[in-house]
């Protein structure tokens, strides 16, 4: 799941990308309206957090202009907004919701709230509503950070828990290794190489077991596939 | 019963009934004493006590005039008595009606203070936006509604400039309280969170607490204007100019920025030395801060026609002209995030200008994108007749656009 943060407050863009980091996400930061417009346009991101007073193009136009559909975003993906503003007074909430935000939280905030919002925001894409996501034997709890096989924990690194996740939120579908690399790496990665194809080698060692079907299957010249079943 | 109305319709009533009483009775009386001194027969038993024409008055005929002035007396004592039965009813009868007559004109008269309490009674220090707006002619009731009706919209006004200011404060505090509870909370939840990890977030917070004493600094600075205890000295502008340049050296040095002063004669005015040297720091601080590195700032002073100015000009980037009706406003900054890392609350010009205005002087500013900007601390001097304006000039400045003066 890739997140775009926008956010003039560098200490609080900074910590917030840190925070999503660590829960597995892959964070671009923007300071202002026109970069975070620009990212929008080349990266194809899950959801956007978006500070309400931002330089150059605020952020109210900015949910403005991404719901308005005249923005040529990679695949016509449109990423959830969550709008997180010193703005507090209802008519700032109902401006905000009103002008494109799926959720709104008000600074400061709990950290852990974020993050909460976040899971729910994106599970909405995924079209289910549980934090623990199941399939055929795989189990994942988003909030606890813990995937299982066959109720046996699995040891995963961050990026290979958020491909994971990413897997199980789409099961059954086949994802090229671009997509992957969008919605599971952020910007830094390089795209020459083979970093996609080494995690997901690493993640489909460690979810082997004796006796059971590998549940990620390649699809050759396409990509990789979660079999529901597996 | 005490109500304005029921004394008024008693007062008016009782007023009325004792006049009445008195024509009543003075009528009374005359008539009673015109009858009794003047019978109409008098006249009669000197002339015409001859009813048989021989000349004489004959006793009997005496009898007989004597027997028609006891019938006229008795005719006039009934109709004495008559009169004044009915007059006593009369007044009963006048008495009631214009019990009333009265309750209903005074209650009318009296209904617009009704009006008046009824709305002043529903208005909150929340909601201001009702209004008397009483009808009718342009009477006393009127004027009264009319201004208290004024007297609403002015408080009106004042409350949402509070409440906006309060708004935008609670607003700019929010900021850095969030950066440091997300930064807490990030490193917090943090199980492998390194010493580096920790003294990071210290220095953070450090940063966004630095940053809430400035803001906390200029809303006790914007505050402390509207307290009445502003001190009212003679002082010498210039030697406060010179106080506040000398103050700012090092923060110049250190951006190789040189303060450059030209403040000339003693420049007596009236008025709070902190306050004065806060306004002149505030735009000093400015102009250093603006000034690109290597430029010069210059300070100077002087006077004409009866007004002391103060003018601080660097060689920045200047201000556009829709920018220069802005600056003065509160929690104004042209770049969010520049301001903020140059340490900016954003209160700093408006501050400037509530002490000028204060002081009954004005801040004007004349810049030009790309030529730098000049500031101008306008105050009258002491003891010297002066316009009700500054003149309309700025020191020092040769074609660097009209100047914007504050207050307009």
């Amino acid at each position: 799941m890739r997140i775009l943060v926008v956010e003039d407050e560098h200490d609080l863009a900074s910590a917030v990308a840190k925070g999503l980091r660590r829960e597995g996400y892959a964070v671009d930061v923007s300071y202002d309206g026109d970069d975070a417009l620009g990212k929008v346009m080349v990266n194809s991101y899950d959801l956007v957090c978006l500070d309400v007073n931002l330089p150059k193009l605020n952020g109210r136009a900015l949910a403005r202009r991404l719901r308005s559909g005249d923005i040529a975003t990679p695949e016509g993906a449109s990423p959830r907004i969550l709008m997180l503003t010193a703005l507090d007074e209802p008519e700032d909430r109902v401006a905000g919701l009103d002008d494109g935000a799926d959720d709104y939280l008000a600074k400061p905030f709990d950290f852990s709230e974020l993050t909460a919002r976040i899971r729910a925001l994106l599970r909405r894409d995924a079209g289910r509503s549980g934090v623990v996501l199941q399939s055929g034997t795989l189990k994942l709890d988003t909030r606890r950070h813990s995937a299982t096989r066959c109720d046996a924990a699995l040891r995963l690194s961050p990026k290979e828990f958020a491909l994971l996740h990413y897997f199980m939120s789409r099961p059954d579908e086949v994802l090229s290794q671009e997509e992957l690399l969008e919605h599971v790496w952020d910007e830094n990665a390089d795209p020459f190489t083979k970093t996609v194809r080494v995690t997901v080698m690493t993640l489909r060692r460690k979810l082997q077991r004796d006796g059971l079907p590998q549940p990620i299957e390649t699809v050759v010249g396409s990509g990789y596939r979660l079999l529901g079943a597996a | 019963m005490r109500s304005v109305r029921f004394r008024i319709t008693i007062l008016y009533s009782t007023v009325l009934f004792v006049l009445a009483a008195v024509l009543v009775a003075a009528l009374y009386l005359a008539l009673l004493s015109t009858l009794r001194h003047e019978p109409s027969f008098t006249r009669l038993t000197d002339f015409a006590a001859d009813f048989n024409g021989d000349g004489e008055s004959q006793p009997n005929e005496r009898l007989l005039i004597t027997d028609l002035r006891g019938f006229e007396r008795a005719a006039n004592e009934n109709t004495v008595e008559n009169m004044r039965e009915y007059a006593l009813g009369a007044l009963g009868v006048l008495f009631l009606v214009s019990l009333g007559v009265g309750w209903v004109i005074s209650g009318r008269v009296l209904s617009p203070i009704g009006r008046i309490t009824d709305v002043a009674d529903h208005i909150q220090a929340t909601d201001l936006s009702r209004r008397i707006e009483l009808q009718g002619p342009h009477d006393e009731l009127k004027r009264l509604a009319d201004t208290f009706d004024g007297m609403l919209a002015r408080l009106d006004a004042a409350f949402q400039v509070q409440s906006r200011f309060i708004s935008d404060a609670s607003h700019e505090l929010r900021n850095p309280l969030a950066v440091i509870r997300t930064n807490v909370d990030v490193v917090l939840s943090d199980p492998n969170a390194t010493p580096d990890d920790w003294r990071q977030t210290g220095l953070v917070v450090r940063r966004a607490t630095d940053r809430m004493s400035r803001l906390v600094d200029d809303l006790f600075a914007l505050a402390r204007l509207e307290s009445p205890n502003m001190r009212n000295d003679r002082l010498d502008l210039s030697a406060l100019a010179s106080e506040v340049a000398g103050d700012f050296e090092a923060v110049a040095g250190g951006k190789d920025v040189t303060i450059s002063k030209d403040l000339g004669v003693p420049l007596p005015v009236a008025g709070d030395g902190d306050a004065l040297k806060r306004a002149l720091a505030n735009l000093l601080d400015n102009a250093v801060k603006f000034a690109p590195t290597g430029s010069p700032v210059t300070v100077s002073a002087g006077r004409m026609d009866g007004w002391a100015w103060v003018a601080l000009r660097d060689h920045g980037e200047g201000i556009s002209a829709e920018d220069q009706i802005r600056i003065f406003d509160r929690f104004w900054r042209k770049d969010r995030s520049r301001s903020r890392s140059s340490g900016g609350s954003g209160l700093g010009l408006s501050i400037v200008r509530g002490i000028a205005e204060l002081h009954s002087g004005f801040v004007r500013v004349s810049s030009r994108p790309g030529r730098g900007a000049v500031f101008v601390l306008w105050l009258p001097m002491l003891d010297e007749p002066a316009d009700e304006h500054p003149p309309d000039w700025m020191p020092g400045v040769s074609g660097a656009g009209p100047a914007r003066q504050v207050p307009a």
